[in-house]
């Protein structure tokens, strides 16, 4: 017997009949259907578009090509570079907008007096377009009349010109720290809901109990909002993997590929080189990449519900 | 009664032609004219006026169904085309761009006489055509010219410190030779630089195409095949190196774009530079310009071929050949590119493509207070007339742009050597052009 019947008979359910059984398929059917003309089959379009060597500009001399999109990548050292820059990215960027995200919902949540206009100011930075907050960091970054070097100066007296945006990792901080300012707000939304939603008791028991309040965070409030914390992680993950306005306006993946990822390096190769086939295979690859990670961050998920509940 | 029918005779000739500024363009009263467009700024300015008087003179109505920068759309055209989704009658297009459009485009020869298109500059007409055929239609035009501080070229200390180490005059730079010495010579980072280039994407690969052909270099033979690495392109490398690694140029200008080189002339830090035309006014302006009234404008430095750079692009309007309303569509070009609309377009600042404007252009500027503004109209007549080179007339510019571009950079920032840099980025066009089957 499995877990489910277990249960069930636990909660003194019957086993469903053939027919009921029919009726739960019927109903999914158009959640199905929806899945997929709207996931499955442009999924499938896309595979078959990247093995082949279609080109924008000659359309109609499409050909297929096996997975010779994929080897020419596999084998492109621009490719890798781009690759690896967007995991780290993707990597520092959560983990540190979670870091901050978190100490700023704690902050909020213990505020009692004028927490409506704290929410709003925090959430501020999510409602410019990343277009926008591209060019403000990049002025800001600008070596020569930027607000950083200027800053600098003031706080040492040392007139430095540091070329924020042109060395490496350097140019990647900076694109980390315009996108961590820009999206950090969307996690404390989060965590803010997630720590409304928290019961009292437990913080009451383990008051009385004498748990200091690194005590009460560390084992009442982090397993309880993990739920949270791993839909956010997932969410701002894969916006992460998507990576493009940001780092085209403040570097455009350059210099020297420097800074590029793998958006900015689609986009290239499919748009503006019109090679849709190579562009199509790079964004598959992502595509796959996503879907592991995503696996992986649900598999978390649904290990700390059981955990929880 | 004979009256009667002669005023009718005419009344139907007046409704079946409509004649402006000496065009034939005729009546299309009930057609709609979709159009592509590129939109943002002052490029509005002449749909807003023109668009009105040629729906009344000519009867049909104009819809701008897409409007945005350059770079978005020839990514729209790219996809339409592809997809073939295209519902639009007359595009915007550019001398760089139009030959990725060519097996999508109404060839224009047929619909324009030679008189129409005598007073176009001739120069610009040549790159608005391919394999015998006229693709496009000019509406205005872009080059650029050498922007130098006078106020540093004429200070006494520079003058008498620059003959001690060169033993010449300082002047402005005929050659690129003395454009490197000068440049190098009038440094004193990070307050002044001798010099800066937009530096990245197609403005740094025009760059460097701008000098390559001063030079006498190419950057495809006439077998297609790269032709940017010989000795020209090494010496024009080199000189964007040396100059990179000297502290010639802002240590940020690997990542600058256009509205970055300047806002830095601008901010007063570079000593000269080759800019397009269109900057003028925002130079010219006490309150946002520490340059202004301090610099001149000249042609741009000659290479060793003797040849002025000329490095340009001209936005033009092409008719799809999809349209349904190709007779209407070249009227509408043929209106959009008179005379007039030219006339209006050189008065709110961009480079007109007909002699006659620039001849009243000329005249009108001959009453101003500021002397530039007429040198400036006669420096642009000149270049558009004679230096005007936008870069190979091929589908794969960009992507060839998108291969040397990153190299280039690699050089200046010392990743790479200059001859293995450029190599490099040979041996990727060769495939790049091998796979587009020019070698077939």
């Amino acid at each position: 017997m499995n877990q489910q019947t277990n249960l069930m008979a636990k909660k003194g359910l019957k086993k469903p009949s053939k027919s009921d059984r029919n009726l739960s398929w019927f109903m999914v059917i158009p959640a199905l259907v929806i899945v997929a003309v709207f996931i499955v089959i442009p999924m499938i379009y896309s595979f078959s578009l990247s093995l082949t060597n279609m080109n924008l500009l000659k359309p109609t001399s499409t050909q297929f090509i096996g997975f010779r999109n994929y080897i020419q990548l596999f084998q492109d050292e621009i490719f890798w570079r781009a690759f690896w820059n967007t995991i780290l990215f993707m990597t520092l960027a959560v983990n540190i907008e979670f870091i901050i995200g978190l100490f700023i919902a704690q902050m909020m949540f213990k505020v009692t007096r004028g927490q409506g206009a704290i929410r709003t100011a925090i959430m501020a930075p999510m409602m410019f377009a990343p277009v926008l907050v591209g060019f403000q960091f990049k002025w800001f970054f600008n070596d020569q009349v930027g607000l950083v070097n200027n800053l600098l100066y003031s706080l040492t007296g040392d007139y430095q010109i540091i070329p924020w945006l042109i060395h490496y990792p350097m140019n990647l901080l900076a694109i980390l720290v315009a996108e961590i300012w820009m999206s950090t707000p969307f996690m404390v939304l989060i965590f803010l809901a997630g720590l409304v939603s928290l019961p009292t008791e437990p913080f009451e028991a383990a008051s009385v109990d004498g748990a200091s309040g690194w005590q009460q965070f560390r084992y009442i409030t982090f397993p309880l909002i993990s739920p949270f914390i791993y839909i956010a992680m997932v969410i701002r993950s894969l916006d992460l993997g998507r990576a493009y306005d940001l780092v085209r306006i403040m570097t455009g993946g350059g210099p020297a590929n420097r800074s590029e990822m793998i958006w900015t390096y689609t986009y290239r190769l499919a748009i503006s080189n019109n090679r849709f086939g190579l562009g199509t295979a790079m964004s598959f690859i992502t595509v796959v990449v996503s879907f592991a990670f995503v696996i992986f961050l649900f598999r978390q998920l649904s290990k700390s519900l059981q955990e929880v509940y | 009664m004979k009256k009667l029918l002669f005023l009718g005779m005419v009344l139907l000739l007046v409704l079946s032609t409509s004649t402006v500024f000496g065009l034939e363009l005729g009546r299309f009263d009930g057609t709609t004219i979709k159009a592509c467009f590129i939109g943002g700024g002052d490029y509005e300015k002449i749909y807003e006026k023109f668009i009105p008087e040629f729906e009344e003179l000519t009867g049909a109505k104009v819809e701008i169904v897409y409007k945005g920068n350059g770079f978005d759309i020839d990514k729209k055209m790219k996809i339409d085309f592809a997809s073939g989704t295209v519902d639009y009658d007359v595009c915007w297009d550019h001398t760089s761009f139009f030959s990725q459009y060519l097996d999508f485009l109404e060839p224009l020869e047929g619909y324009f006489t030679q008189e129409e298109l005598s007073d176009f500059s001739q120069k610009v007409l040549q790159y608005c055509q391919k394999n015998g055929h006229l693709w496009q239609i000019p509406r205005h035009a872009d080059v650029s010219a050498l922007h130098y501080r006078t106020d540093l070229f004429n200070d006494p200390e520079n003058k008498k410190a620059f003959q001690e180490k060169f033993g010449r005059e300082l002047k402005v730079p005929e050659t690129w030779d003395e454009f490197k010495d000068i440049a190098l010579f009038l440094s004193k980072p990070p307050e002044i630089y001798g010099t800066q280039f937009a530096g990245k994407e197609e403005a740094l690969s025009g760059r460097f195409w701008d000098i390559l052909m001063s030079h006498g270099g190419q950057i495809l033979d006439e077998n297609y095949k790269p032709a940017f690495n010989g000795p020209e392109g090494i010496k024009v490398t080199t000189m964007l190196r040396d100059l990179y690694q000297a502290g010639a140029m802002p240590p940020g200008m690997v990542n600058f774009l256009w509205d970055d080189v300047a806002g830095t002339f601008a901010n007063g830090n570079i000593a000269m530079y080759t800019e397009w035309y269109g900057w003028y006014s925002y130079f010219q302006n006490p309150e946002a310009s520490k340059v202004a009234g301090k610099f001149d404008i000249t042609r741009q430095p000659k290479g060793d071929a003797g040849i002025h750079g000329g490095w340009a692009g001209a936005h033009c309007f092409s008719v799809t050949k999809s349209s349904k309303n190709k007779e209407a569509a070249v009227a509408f070009i043929k209106y959009i590119t008179s005379y007039e609309p030219q006339l209006f377009e050189g008065q709110i600042g961009y480079i007109p493509v007909r002699n006659s404007v620039f001849e009243t252009l000329i005249q009108e500027a001959e009453k101003s207070t500021d002397p530039l503004i007429k040198k400036r109209f006669e420096l642009m007549q000149i270049q558009i007339n004679e230096d005007f080179t936008p870069p190979p007339i091929v589908a794969e510019w960009i992507p060839i742009s998108n291969i040397l571009y990153p190299k280039l950079q690699a050089i200046m920032l010392g990743d790479v050597e200059v001859e293995e840099g450029l190599n490099q980025a040979a041996k990727e066009v060769a495939l790049l052009m091998e796979e587009a089957g020019y070698y077939d």
